[in-house]
């Protein structure tokens, strides 16, 4: 995996580089916007980590080129400005995620890596987490290599919950995404199958966290 | 010092001239509407002297009066007044009637009108020559003047009474053209009143009128410059900002790398002691730039539609992950609460208060975040099972810099004294109270910020 890391303050930029290198990944550091486009547009990296306070060209400009040079890596915007708005958040830019100055390293590197898994799943049928690998094509699962029954209604909600690992999914967007034209599906059916999902997968050690009067969450999956 | 009234003002100017001029108007009016009055009525006793003269008749080298008790009854019937007469011989010797009813002050030939006293009463006489004989005998008729004040009191009440009237109708006039003249003033008065602290917009003079125009161009120009002030404190802060995180974030990431690595144990304590003391300064800038940010003046945003379920359910998995780093259970209880606002300083008032919930909650502890309205007001809530605030300080917990004493853990004192500049930004009433499972080792501690009113759902956006 390659990371592009395009920050001006040294002592930071050197500090990201050193974290991302004891994770594994190969990493170049630039402290300018123009360089960044430039080395995008000539290399392939698998992330970029941008800050948006760059001298000259700014953040949002260089996510502008790469979003309009149609690069498909992820990009995790950095920012150290005060008023978090969407523009900064990245959502109208197409930033994939945004973390405020200053960060923890441990959250960071837990960004990059939720980032990586979802863009190297992208047009993969095949979903692994832990000791559960599913087909989303063939629609078949398997835990510790075992074929793995689900009802129909239970492999759409396991399908929500596996795209955004360890992110809060509201309950009305499981019912959006599960219940089909004219189904009038409530919350407690939605309960109703996450709680047969947890009765399958709890005793492999994938757990499935209540958000209280929110949703659900799958967590990451950690060796017992 | 009271401040004047501008229509006491107007009172005390119009008033007196109004009054001088209404009394001068009076005495002008009385005298010659009197005079005619004054007339017909001596007329009247002239055509009594007349009358009395015929009756003079010679009897035996002297002249008497020869007056039929019917006609004297007559000549001396009034309705209001006592009719007094005299008549005297050629020689000047009364010869007939009330024979000590004075002379006029001036005797002489011809007609003589004169005010004078009678049997203690003011009386109004003539005099008249009468024919009698070859010589003149003198008549002086004279009757009381019941009915001469009487009429003179009607004239003065008739002239009078239209004037009091004009008065008090221009009291009524000043009164209320005061307060319509100043309606639009009024008006504006509402609109800065009701304004939010952070809506620095120019106001419309609209139809105001022309001599309150220069206060409206005035108060534009303060709030112009006012608008310029924030525009710069906003540009400082924002260069604060990045000045200040890019290096503490450098700082964070290699403490933190070198936690990461293997160190004599010696070392390694005073590494975790620099990490620490970085991230309480990394907060304490945060929070700081989030005081300023929320001081009026600090965030010059317009306000904006805002729903508080949304806002919450925006930032529910960041809170989430740092509420399970620390074992806690946070959960949600939203309904759709409506209001404007900035959205920007709400989040930050809700991210201070779950920092605290979190910063003080045992583990495994619940945290709820709720929002929704209560009689129509949309209200935002953050209730924990921590220590609680104990009713003594809840006042003064919303203080800068104040920590309850005894509190755990290193605060800055900050965070309630953020919430409170963002609640009064937007008008909100805070209310700290016990939390629903008030214990004995903790009460919990539930904070509730109570909009003032909610937005209707046609409203709209971008305002």
């Amino acid at each position: 995996m390659r990371l592009l890391i395009v920050e001006d303050d040294a002592p930071l930029a050197s500090g990201l580089r050193r974290m991302l290198e004891a994770e594994g990944y190969a990493v170049d550091v630039t402290a300018r916007g123009e360089e960044a486009v430039l080395a995008a547009s000539q290399e392939r990296f698998d992330l970029v980590i941008l800050d948006i306070g760059l001298p000259q060209m700014d953040g949002f400009e260089v996510l502008r080129r790469l979003r309009a040079a149609e690069k498909p890596m992820p990009v995790l915007v950095l920012t150290a400005r005060d008023a978090v708005d969407d523009r900064v958040r990245g959502l109208d830019l197409g930033a994939d995620d945004y973390m405020a100055k200053p960060f923890a390293m441990p959250e960071l590197t837990a960004r990059v890596r939720a980032l990586l898994r979802r863009s190297q799943a992208h047009g993969d049928p095949r979903i692994v987490h832990g000791p559960l690998a599913i087909d989303t094509v063939a629609r078949r699962a398997f835990l510790r290599g075992e074929p793995l029954e689900l009802a129909a209604r239970e492999w759409a909600v396991l399908e929500v919950l596996l795209a955004k690992v360890e992110k809060i999914v509201s309950k009305e967007a499981i019912i959006q995404a599960v219940a089909g034209w004219g189904d009038d599906l409530s919350p407690n059916a939605i309960e109703v199958y996450i709680s047969r999902l947890r009765s399958k997968l709890e005793p492999a050690g994938i757990k499935i966290r209540t958000v209280r009067g929110f949703g659900y969450m799958l967590e990451e999956f950690k060796e017992p | 010092m009271a401040a004047r009234s501008l229509r006491a003002h107007l009172l005390r100017m119009l008033l007196p001239p109004i009054a001088a001029l209404l009394g001068l108007g009076a005495v002008i009016a009385y005298y010659p509407s009197i005079e005619p009055a004054t007339e017909a009525y001596d007329q009247s006793l002239v055509d009594i002297g007349i009358a009395l003269g015929s009756h003079i008749r010679a009897s035996g080298g002297g002249f008497r009066l020869e007056l039929p008790p019917a006609v004297e009854q007559v000549l001396r019937a009034d309705r209001y007044d006592s009719v007094y007469y005299r008549v005297g011989g050629p020689d000047g010797r009364p010869i007939a009637g009330d024979l000590d009813l004075p002379a006029p002050p001036e005797p002489g030939p011809g007609l003589h009108y004169y005010d004078t006293k009678y049997k203690d009463r003011t009386v109004r006489a003539v005099s008249m020559p009468a024919q009698c004989g070859a010589g003149t005998c003198s008549v002086v008729v004279a009757e009381t003047t019941v009915k001469r004040t009487r009429m003179a009191r009607e004239i003065l009440v008739s002239n009078v009474l239209p004037e009091v009237l004009i008065a008090l109708a221009t009291v009524a006039i000043v009164w209320f053209g005061v307060k319509r003249g100043l309606a639009p003033l009024a008006r504006l008065s509402e609109e800065i009143k009701e304004r939010s602290p952070l809506d620095l917009h120019a106001l419309d003079a609209g139809r105001a009128p022309e001599e309150t125009r220069p206060l409206i161009a005035a108060l534009n120009g303060l709030l112009e410059e006012l608008a310029a002030a924030n525009r710069n404190q906003q540009r400082f802060l924002a260069n604060a900002a990045h000045q200040l995180r890019t290096p503490l974030a450098g700082l964070q990431a290699h403490t933190e790398l070198a936690l990461s690595q293997p160190m004599p144990d010696a070392c390694r304590t005073q590494v975790e002691q620099v990490h620490e003391a970085t991230i309480r300064t990394a907060r304490l800038a945060n929070q700081l730039l989030a005081l300023a940010r929320a001081e009026p003046g600090g965030h010059t945003e317009a306000p904006s539609r805002v729903d508080l379920k949304a806002m919450v359910e925006g930032i529910a998995d960041e809170w989430v992950h740092r509420a399970l780093q620390r074992d806690l259970d946070l959960g949600f209880d939203l309904a759709p609460a409506g209001m404007r606002g900035d959205e920007f300083l709400l989040r930050e008032a809700l991210a201070n208060l779950l920092h605290n919930a979190i910063e003080y909650s045992p583990r495994g502890a619940r945290i709820t975040v709720r929002t929704g309205t209560r009689d129509g007001k949309p209200y935002l809530e953050v209730e924990d099972e921590g220590p609680g605030i104990p009713a003594t300080e809840r006042e003064r917990v919303l203080d800068r810099f104040y920590r309850v004493p005894g509190t755990p853990g290193t605060g800055s004192g900050l965070g309630l004294a953020i919430v409170r500049e963002i609640a009064a930004g937007h008008g909100a009433r805070i209310a700290i109270g016990d939390g629903a499972v008030a214990a004995v080792a903790s009460r919990g501690c539930r904070v509730a910020l109570t909009f003032p009113h909610g937005s209707r759902p046609d409203e709209d956006v971008d305002g």
